[in-house]
């Protein structure tokens, strides 16, 4: 009988079953609907078969940490997304986005085809083009304008996989304008302070571990909350195995409810109690000094600096108390090496951000962690020599963002850029004009990218924007040509390499043909840039370099990898320090810096805040009547990637404002009132309302709402205007040192709705 | 209700166990669950949900904890007591309770009796579904949707009367286990421990 037999529900209606049912049900008395003994027998038969479908490898594009993804496709269809139980990014789980991935690409609102802009800038009005249209309009539009202003006019924001391709179209063109948002609005400040102090970043799959520690310090990174797989894995399994877990936050994250020791830090302090640990840690000559002897560089500096950050001070900047502080820092040195110190990954938050994270470095290097299981491990690249590709030679023209030698932000890395550079400069014209944008999968206008209470301005300077996404973000609404690329479930990319503590290569084909017209960003950019006769630097697509693999690793290699969609290198080290290897540090001094004598110079110009070893520094903090806004990461939503898709939405579709009990007082307000934020530098007044949470879980004088949400582009049926988007709320201040963001001076008022 | 229940010894005694604080909340059981089994697109239709549940310690700081829950597959289901056509029952050989859809009249009643929650009414199908352990998916060898993805490890799925199981080792080292509305005499089994190791 099929589920949808129309005699089955002619009969039960009939019989008046459900009246009879329901008495049935509550009286425990027998029905008379009672199965016959042939029913009985086939019931659950259906329950027996499982059709798994076809294999195809695939790794994550969610979000940035790229998780192995087993896809799982039923008659062309895409059925299951199941985590790769041998890539290391994820040992088999996915979380909630990357199970979600499938509505993302069964998603009737995506980018179906070219399109050109007919109306108004962000209006929303596109004609459908051919794909030679398209690419004809680049040409028409951005030829030009490389005539009168330079190929530095050109300015690029990438994030995804197919970030190879805007960047050899954008160096082919001559500028040397590339950015990857992830430096200024994410990792900039701490990746800086690492590198000053080790000679490397802690990079993008970080080196903390977590699985094996005896006591983690963590500043506020919600590995709980802010899931990527591995790290949630190991944060998970190290606490199991019985780690303490100081947790530093001014609210209480997922991660922080687990904490040993939960401390309410005043927002902006960290450096302070950073250096309140490493004053206790000295003055009991708690370090370890066979680490520090042989290779740190600074230690007596140190010592003498560390002198007037006494745990009693500390105490007074952070509020917590001056015993708890002595107390952690005896725990944390008790079980050194095996302990890690923590910074965030968004390291965005108070202008302090390098030299905070300076302090944390210093705290990890006093412990000789370095090396050493349940500290800091080392990655190791993977030990296949792939085939160097042709470049172009880096273009001569000065960067627009304040990135390189002689500019304001002469340490931060040219191959990453200042996205907040490139939008200053486009909105004040100097040190240049910039008039063109290429935008692939990055999403300015609605993700904390700094300035946005200007971006709006610095757009209408724009006489071209070009976007290469999946979907129509707010900021490909205002784009003037579109180009629609392949979700990760259906186009080819290039080998996955990953240098970690165990590499790997991963694999990535497609599961299915494209659903609409769309290409991957390989051919999208060779597309443009046969246009400018400049597709010969577009050699190999991604579906030949995998192909070419079968050439470059043995033929037992080449095999596990298509078997098993991931090929490891088990044959590494990631802790020389514990088995008696010497250590190299890729500094100036070749040391492990707890004083950075390359920093001295600036510091002579240009003051505390560039000193070689962290200068204290108190925030700024919010007028009477305001609040200081903090925002972070809900486990369900990755940035604009995730904001249309249905399933999140379930999970999550709304951005209540949290605010501290004793605040609530004062205001007059009550759990669940409907409340509005407005900016109290730029007044601008949320157009969303939201409930307000009452909760002690956030700081007094802050409050705090879910990042990602609030998105006003049309185009999307589920995610417009869910929430409320922190954009508007947050600072445009900047971390002197690293040239990176800092968020979290933003101040509001809080209204009634 | 026990009256008119049958009991027989189960040859497997199929069971969750859920290790509570390795729970991080993140809902990724949520979304392989409702992907694998075409669960409509509503909040309230799923077949396993995580509760977040905010509360405060003795010294009056805050505090949370995830739950999550899915249907108990009670040894004493009052789902399968209530059903006026059979659609819901108890297998013999594992103690999974399962919806018959063929047989499903929509009445609704099981959704009442449940006192876990752990069903919705499909609209589309005009059938009451829930969880069926995977029984699918165990049947071809493999686990549960949710214990597969869970990132925390914290599901945890086998034969209880298999003494050399995962569960059942789990179930031995535990320092607490609990099982949801046990008073309510349904023989629930899914169970929440406290390991120490």
């Amino acid at each position: 009988m099929s589920r949808h037999n129309i005699s089955r529900r002619g009969f039960l209606k009939l019989a008046g079953a459900s009246s009879v049912a329901i008495t049935a049900g509550i009286t425990g008395i027998p029905s008379p609907l009672k199965a016959s003994a042939q029913q009985e027998a086939s019931r659950g038969a259906r329950f027996l078969k499982y059709d798994r479908g076809v294999e195809s490898p695939n790794f994550c594009e969610m979000c940035f940490w790229n998780c192995g993804v087993n896809v799982y496709t039923r008659k062309g269809i895409i059925h299951k997304l199941e985590g790769n139980k041998l890539n290391p990014n994820n040992r088999g789980h996915l979380c909630a986005k990357g199970n979600a991935g499938i509505q993302s690409t069964y998603d009737a609102d995506r980018i179906q085809s070219p399109l050109i802009r007919t109306g108004k800038r962000g209006e929303g009005k596109f004609k459908k083009v051919s794909w030679e249209e398209a690419y004809k309009y680049v040409y028409k539009k951005l030829n030009p304008l490389i005539d009168e202003f330079g190929p530095e006019t050109l300015a690029t924001f990438m994030h995804g996989t197919g970030e190879p391709y805007p960047h050899m179209l954008t160096m082919a063109l001559g500028s040397p304008n590339i950015t990857i948002p992830a430096y200024s609005q994410c990792m900039g400040s701490r990746e800086m302070a690492w590198a000053l102090t080790f000679g490397t970043g802690v990079s993008g799959h970080e080196t903390f571990d977590m699985a094996n520690s005896k006591h983690m310090i963590i500043f506020g990174r919600n590995f709980a909350g802010a899931v990527q797989v591995r790290e949630a894995e190991d944060f998970a399994e190290g606490l199991a195995r019985g780690s303490r877990l100081t947790y530093i936050d001014p609210r209480q994250s997922e991660s922080a409810v687990r904490a040993t020791d939960w401390l309410q830090i005043n927002p902006g302090t960290d450096m302070a109690l950073a250096l309140g640990f490493i004053h206790v840690i000295i003055r009991d000559n708690l370090a370890n000094m066979d680490f520090v002897r042989k290779y740190c560089y600074g230690y007596n500096e140190l010592s003498e600096h560390i002198k007037k950050y006494t745990p009693k001070w500390a105490s007074e900047k952070t509020g917590i108390d001056a015993k708890t502080i002595e107390r952690i820092a005896w725990e944390f040195a008790k079980d050194a090496p095996n302990v890690v110190a923590i910074p965030p990954r968004r390291m965005t938050r108070y202008g302090n951000d390098t030299q905070t994270v300076r302090a944390i470095a210093i705290l990890n290097a006093l412990m000789g962690n370095w090396g050493v299981p349940g500290g800091i491990f080392i990655r190791n690249k993977v030990p296949v020599d792939f085939p160097k590709e042709e470049h172009p030679d880096a273009p001569d023209a000065r960067r627009a963002d304040g990135v390189g030698e002689g500019e304001k932000f002469p340490l931060a890395p040219p191959s990453l850029g200042r996205t907040n550079g490139i939008y200053e400069a486009t909105l004040t014209k100097k040190p240049y004009p910039i008039k063109a944008w290429l935008l692939y999968g990055t999403n300015p206008l609605s993700h904390s990218s700094i300035g946005v209470n200007s971006l709006y301005k610095a757009i209408d300077n724009l006489e071209l924007i070009i976007a290469i996404d999946t979907q129509f973000s707010d900021t490909v609404m205002y784009a003037d040509v579109i180009f629609p690329e392949s979700t990760y479930l259906e186009r080819y990319d290039a080998p996955y390499a990953q240098k970690d503590k165990t590499p790997f290569i991963a694999l990535r084909k497609p599961a299915i043909k494209p659903i609409y017209d769309t290409k991957g960003c390989f051919e999208i950019c060779k597309g443009i840039a046969k246009e400018f006769d400049l597709d010969d630097w577009f050699e190999k697509s991604p579906e030949e370099q995998v192909e070419e693999l079968s050439q470059i690793l043995s033929k037992e290699q080449m095999e596990t990898l298509e078997k098993d969609g991931v090929l490891l290198f088990e044959d590494v080290d990631p802790y020389p320090n514990a088995s008696g290897s010497a250590l190299n540090f890729s500094t100036s001094t070749g040391k492990v810096q707890l004083y950075v004598k390359d920093l001295e110079e600036m510091a002579k110009k240009q003051g505390d805040d560039f000193s070689p070893l962290p200068i204290y520094k108190d925030p700024v903090v919010p007028k009477k009547g305001e609040f200081r806004m903090l925002f972070g990461r809900t486990p369900h939503h990755s940035h604009a990637r995730s904001q249309n898709n249905w399933i999140l939405l379930e999970l999550q579709d709304d951005t209540p404002v949290w605010m501290n009990p004793k605040d609530a007082k004062k205001m007059g307000f009550k759990d669940g009132d409907m409340v509005s934020l407005v900016n109290a530098k730029t007044g601008h007044k949320s157009d969303h309302s939201e409930r307000l949470k009452v909760t002690k879980r956030i700081k007094e004088g802050s409050v705090f709402i879910h990042h990602g949400f609030g998105h006003t582009t049309k185009a999307w049926s589920r995610g417009y205007e869910k929430g409320t988007k922190e954009n508007w709320f947050i600072s445009d201040d900047v971390d002197p040192l690293s040239g990176a963001a800092a968020f979290h001076n933003g101040f509001v008022k809080v209204v009634k709705a | 209700m026990s009256l008119i229940h049958k009991k027989t010894k189960k040859q497997k005694n199929l069971a969750m166990v859920i290790v509570g604080d390795r729970c991080i909340g993140c809902d990724a059981c949520y979304v392989s669950c409702k992907t694998d089994w075409d669960v409509p697109a509503m909040k309230e239709a799923f077949r396993t949900k995580v509760f977040e549940v905010e509360g405060e310690d003795v010294h009056g700081n805050p505090t949370i904890g995830f739950l999550p829950t899915l249907c108990n597959h009670c040894d004493n289901a009052p789902c399968v007591d209530v059903c006026p056509t059979g659609a819901s029952f108890k297998r013999d050989e594992d103690g999974i309770v399962l919806v018959e859809p063929d047989m499903c009249i929509g009445c609704k009643a099981c959704m009442v009796a449940c006192p876990y929650d752990a069903r919705y009414y499909n609209e589309e199908e005009q059938t009451v579904d829930k969880c069926t352990f995977c029984l699918p998916r165990i049947s071809n060898g493999l686990d549960p949707a949710c214990v597969t993805t869970c990132v925390g490890e914290s599901r945890n799925f086998g034969d209880l009367n298999d003494t050399d199981s995962n569960v059942s080792k789990m179930l031995k080292d535990a320092t607490s286990i609990y099982k949801l509305k046990e008073d309510e005499g349904t023989s629930p089994n899914v169970y929440y421990v406290t390991l120490n190791y």
